[in-house]
């Protein structure tokens, strides 16, 4: 059993607690274990870093000492948190004055960045980890049939400078992914670009706009769902579709969203039910 | 002898196809594609290719070019999907991104009026970069321009050094997913010629231009896609100057009214509290009860409906060992403060 510090991003323990209860039920079907880090706190998503770069420094040295005290990787199920604890990351092993001066506050709790620990998706996990043939020799109810739009999201791809795993251009991870499953992963221009996450309350209007063309694709593809790796793209590729769909005049169609979670708990044989589908607004 | 097993290197001529975005709008009602197939040597640009085939198969097609060495920015377009300078872009390397075998798709760049072809006009740009001021207004006295150096620190010009590599060739607007569904946002281009004015010793608009840019359409409109950064032709971290602006912002006395500040700031002060984001409050503190009320309110009841969100009051429980986190916090907020006192300096 491989064990890994589960980061616990905001968004998971409040609108998509569905991600975590999912996890939890497939984790050692698939030969891993996530240790939950109840001590992490908010990684900043992708603002705290103008806000206050040292307290961005600090809030994620921290984050990944947790990690480095339990002797694991620490391993994320949202793309931000990903994006801005590697970006932390980085910043602190370029610069040793701020890792030096953040490690001095840290000892307070008896904690010190080192470095060691790395930073990554849960997706990357199931790949290089668990691998393709692992996950295809478990699956009980393969996704044949389903034609599923793969959605990406930004921050496990870029800046790939910080991130590195995926081609930015040509992803190819979440493809492999549905693709053991038994599902049919199809092409789409959407599937690399943006779901206006980041500004929904500051320019709601462009965000939807930026939502709608990505859902409007999938549904013209013909795709029976989107998946995404990321609870924040689900949030608004769910929760606010019709918004979206209304906003640019289409709003008598819909498409259902999953998280990654899900979509591999239904191919190892759990209900809809157990891994809490029922509470996504489209269903 | 030895033989070489990479059929790349083997080949080093190619029959390819051009698949060339063609619309006059003094004749055409729609844009449709015109298909050259031209012998090419490995090692030959996407913009030597062009050329060929304006020069022996087809006077008619249209682009923009000029230095062919990377330097004036007048080439960008869209190849095979995403934006490029045709100078600097070797055929050889945009194969393997073909979708059907050697036919490299050649498109205007996106979020530009379409001239004719593959030229774009370029004005919107230069009307955003005369609405933002994008240039030095010097602090000099006139009387004293032309007569005395004007210095400044290398510690300075590293803070802009980056910046300055822009060549304006638009690519980042190009791929920009906020332009995408709004022509008036700002653009990254822009925001990135403004941070590297606004960071300038020698300008006296600073106030003025973050004035300008902290408004509607302007730097809290960024969605943080990474696009602009990715696609930059000059490798220049655009975001690390829309955060820069930002930064500015909230440190700037009378720029911190905006919903986008607002939002940013209630991340820090969150953290600090309970060491987790209270995102079911959070529209309220970006854009106050009624606008809350008047555009999120039928979703909110949906979301509750589904528990996806908790009915008001929302508890959230902070993160286990929150009162030594909070003290570490704090510590760091002296840290801040004293680093601005010595700046200040």
């Amino acid at each position: 059993m491989k064990r890994y510090a589960y980061y616990l991003s905001c968004i998971n323990e409040s609108m998509t607690k569905e991600v975590d209860r999912s996890i939890d039920l497939w984790q050692k079907d698939l030969g891993i274990e996530l240790v939950k880090m109840h001590e992490s706190t908010c990684c900043g998503g992708s603002n705290l870093d103008y806000v206050s770069p040292k307290h961005f420094a600090l809030v994620n040295a921290r984050n990944i000492a947790i990690a480095e005290k339990m002797g694991l990787d620490l391993v994320v199920s949202c793309n931000t948190c990903l994006m801005t604890i590697r970006t932390a990351k980085k910043k602190l092993d370029e610069t040793p004055a701020l890792k030096q001066e953040v490690n001095d506050i840290l000892k307070k709790e008896g904690l010190q960045y080192r470095g060691t620990s790395d930073v990554r998706h849960l997706l990357w996990v199931l790949i290089d980890d668990v691998g393709i043939d692992a996950i295809k020799a478990k699956v009980k109810v393969p996704l044949t049939n389903y034609r599923i739009a793969p959605f990406y999201g930004c921050h496990i791809l870029r800046p790939s400078k910080v991130l590195g795993h995926d081609n930015p251009v040509e992803p190819s991870s979440l493809d492999q992914l549905i693709e053991a499953l038994g599902g049919q992963s199809i092409p789409y221009e959407h599937k690399n670009r943006c779901c206006g996450f980041h500004t929904l309350l500051v320019a709601e209007e462009e965000s939807l706009n930026v939502a709608a063309e990505a859902l409007e694709e999938a549904i013209q593809e013909k795709a029976d769902f989107i998946v995404t790796p990321c609870p924040l793209c689900h949030t608004v590729l769910d929760g606010y579709q019709s918004k979206a769909l209304k906003q640019a005049g289409d709003d008598k169609k819909s498409i259902p969203v999953f998280h990654i979670s899900e979509m591999v708990g239904l191919a190892l044989g759990y209900s809809a039910k157990q891994l809490g589908i029922k509470r996504h607004i489209v269903t | 002898m030895t033989v070489s097993t990479d059929t790349h290197i083997e080949e080093v001529k190619k029959d390819i196809t051009f698949r060339v975005f063609r619309f006059n709008p003094q004749v055409d009602s729609k844009s449709y594609f015109d298909d050259y197939t031209i012998k090419v040597e490995r090692g030959i640009t996407v913009l030597r290719s062009l050329n060929y085939i304006k020069e022996h198969l087809d006077a008619t097609v249209s682009f923009r070019a000029f230095c062919q060495a990377g330097i004036c920015g007048s080439c960008a377009m869209r190849v095979n999907g995403l934006s490029m300078l045709a100078c600097t872009t070797q055929v050889w390397e945009v194969l393997e991104k073909c979708k059907e075998p050697n036919v490299i798709k050649v498109e205007p760049l996106r979020n530009l009026p379409l001239v004719k072809d593959l030229i774009v006009d370029m004005d919107p740009l230069v009307d955003k970069m005369k609405n933002y001021s994008n240039w030095v207004e010097s602090t000099m006295p006139e009387e004293q321009m032309g007569r005395k150096e004007f210095l400044i620190s290398e510690e300075e010009f590293l803070r802009y050094d980056k910046a300055t590599d822009c060549i304006l060739c638009a690519s980042c607007v190009s791929e920009c997913s906020i332009l995408r569904a709004n022509k008036d946002y700002v653009s990254p281009a822009v925001l990135l010629k403004s941070y590297r004015m606004n960071v300038d010793s020698r300008d006296s608009i600073h106030d003025l231009r973050l004035a300008e840019l902290v408004k509607d359409h302007g730097v809290w409109d960024c969605t943080h896609c990474y696009r602009c950064q990715e696609t930059c032709v000059k490798s220049i971290p655009i975001m690390d100057a829309i955060h820069g602006i930002r930064e500015d912002a909230i440190e700037c006395r009378g720029m911190k009214d905006s919903s986008g500040s607002k939002h940013a700031e209630a991340f820090m002060s969150d953290i600090e509290k309970k060491g987790k984001l209270v995102e079911s409050t959070l529209p309220i503190r970006t854009n106050g009860m009624a606008w809350t009320m008047k555009n999120l309110l039928p979703m909110a009841m949906k979301m509750i409906v589904k528990r996806r969100t908790p009915p008001p009051p929302p508890l959230v429980k902070p993160s286990k060992g929150i009162k030594v986190f909070r003290e570490m916090f704090r510590e760091m907020t002296e840290h801040v403060r004293q680093d601005q006192k010595s700046h200040k300096k």
